[in-house]
């Protein structure tokens, strides 16, 4: 059985790797469930600060430069495109704190409202399929009725935008490829509950729904039967 | 003329895949250094090796790791070929300042000042972790570590991190 120094030496190490022995032990002492709480909160505060901004360099803007480097024609050409492009982009780097990967999942929900209807007509196969192939994955039939599907860009990658329907109402998706997560992590933001799911050696997915009635255990329900339902080609 | 074809296509693979990884490297490199011009430097000094050593990357799966492995080396070899002098950690916070300064949020601005504050040997296993998502046993890998250094690392970085943020700290074990 672990002792209060053994469970909070482990929590300082890796505050969301939380065995089962940990877990019993904090679920007993106040003081260890206290701790946890405290790091938790400050991990949250602790990737925003290292999630600095970067530059969203243009790809007109990087690929002459890369274009030189493949092409072998000369350190001052390569270092003279580059230098533009850092000017250009770099400016506003570390400006502005980065918000967290679920923050950012939420703001880009305000930009599609039309995503959120509930309805029981499927989106185009072909709709799907297009937005599906982009990002080299396709679904099984068994993930439901798929409302919605678009290519959005999302720090600087192009992911699926899927809504699911449900009997609770629509749930949308977001496969995230290029953003690994270590744990899933619930939130609750700017009236959308949802859950961010880590899916191994793929990056993570962002389930969510609209309303303070979302049951958490329904969009995790949904989570899992999305990613049960992905191939990855 | 199908050579060529197939050249094309990897070589835009692999600049899409260098550009996919870049902000994340950016910061990886920036946490290394504290240094935002260093940073950009080591980055595109590291994706110009990338390129050459492309051939060594087997799976695009395990992209993130191969970048971060050449970007430490470039890190290492700038400190080498440069030698930079000592600099007080307050000085070097300063120069960072109006780029570290979170716009309406003083708690994160003083964040990133106790980060910069921070040993490399603390800091950089804590950005392997929370910002790149590495575990516990790959961080040991990729720093040469036993698992149990790799978690008394982890453990020093938060307790000390905690410390220079004046946070509450009295329910933190010793050392």
């Amino acid at each position: 059985m672990m002792d209060c120094t053994e469970v909070r030496r482990a929590l300082l190490a890796d505050p969301r790797d939380i065995t089962a022995e940990m877990a019993a032990h904090r679920d007993t002492c106040h003081d260890c469930a206290q701790f946890a709480q405290q790091l938790l909160r400050f991990e949250g505060r602790l990737e925003r600060a290292l999630r600095v901004e970067t530059p969203d360099v243009p790809v007109r803007h990087v690929r002459p430069a890369m274009g030189r480097v493949f092409e072998h024609r000369g350190w001052l050409a390569i270092a003279a495109s580059v230098l533009i492009a850092v000017v250009v982009a770099g400016s506003l780097w570390l400006a502005v704190p980065g918000p967290s990967l679920a923050a950012d999942v939420v703001t880009h929900m305000a930009g599609e409202p039309e995503a959120w209807q509930t309805t029981d007509v499927p989106v185009p196969g072909s709709d799907l399929s297009t937005v599906l192939d982009e990002s080299h994955l396709s679904l099984k039939p068994d993930v439901g009725v798929v409302s919605y599907a678009q290519s959005c860009q999302f720090r600087g990658h192009h992911v699926p935008h899927l809504v699911v329907q449900t009997a609770a109402g629509p749930v949308t998706v977001m496969v995230l490829v290029h953003e690994p997560v270590r744990a899933a992590t619930q939130f609750d933001e700017n009236g959308y509950r949802g859950v961010i799911v880590p899916v191994a050696g793929h990056g993570s997915l962002a389930v969510l729904a609209r309303g303070e009635a979302t049951d958490p255990k329904m969009v995790e329900e949904v989570a899992a039967r999305v990613e049960n339902s992905i191939i990855w080609n | 003329m199908k050579e060529q074809v197939g050249g094309n296509r990897k070589r835009a693979r692999f600049q899409a895949l260098c550009q996919s990884m870049r902000p994340d490297l950016l910061r990886f490199a920036f946490w290394l250094s504290r240094d935002r011009a260093l940073a950009e430097d080591v980055v595109q000094e590291s994706m110009i090796r990338a390129w050459k050593a492309q051939d060594s990357l087997l799976d695009e799966a395990a992209a993130k790791p191969w970048f971060l492995t050449i970007i430490r080396r470039e890190f290492a070899r700038t400190f080498e070929r440069k030698r930079f002098p000592t600099v007080d950690v307050d000085e070097l916070v300063a120069a960072e300042d109006p780029l570290l300064a979170a716009a309406q949020d003083q708690d994160l601005a003083e964040l990133r000042a106790a980060l910069f504050k921070l040993p490399l040997e603390y800091r950089e296993p804590l950005v392997l972790q929370v910002l790149m998502g590495y575990s516990t046993a790959e961080i040991a890998r990729e720093l040469d570590l036993s698992n149990a250094a790799a978690l008394t690392r982890l453990f020093r970085a938060r307790k000390r991190l905690r410390a220079l943020c004046g946070e509450d700290t009295r329910l933190d074990p010793e050392e």
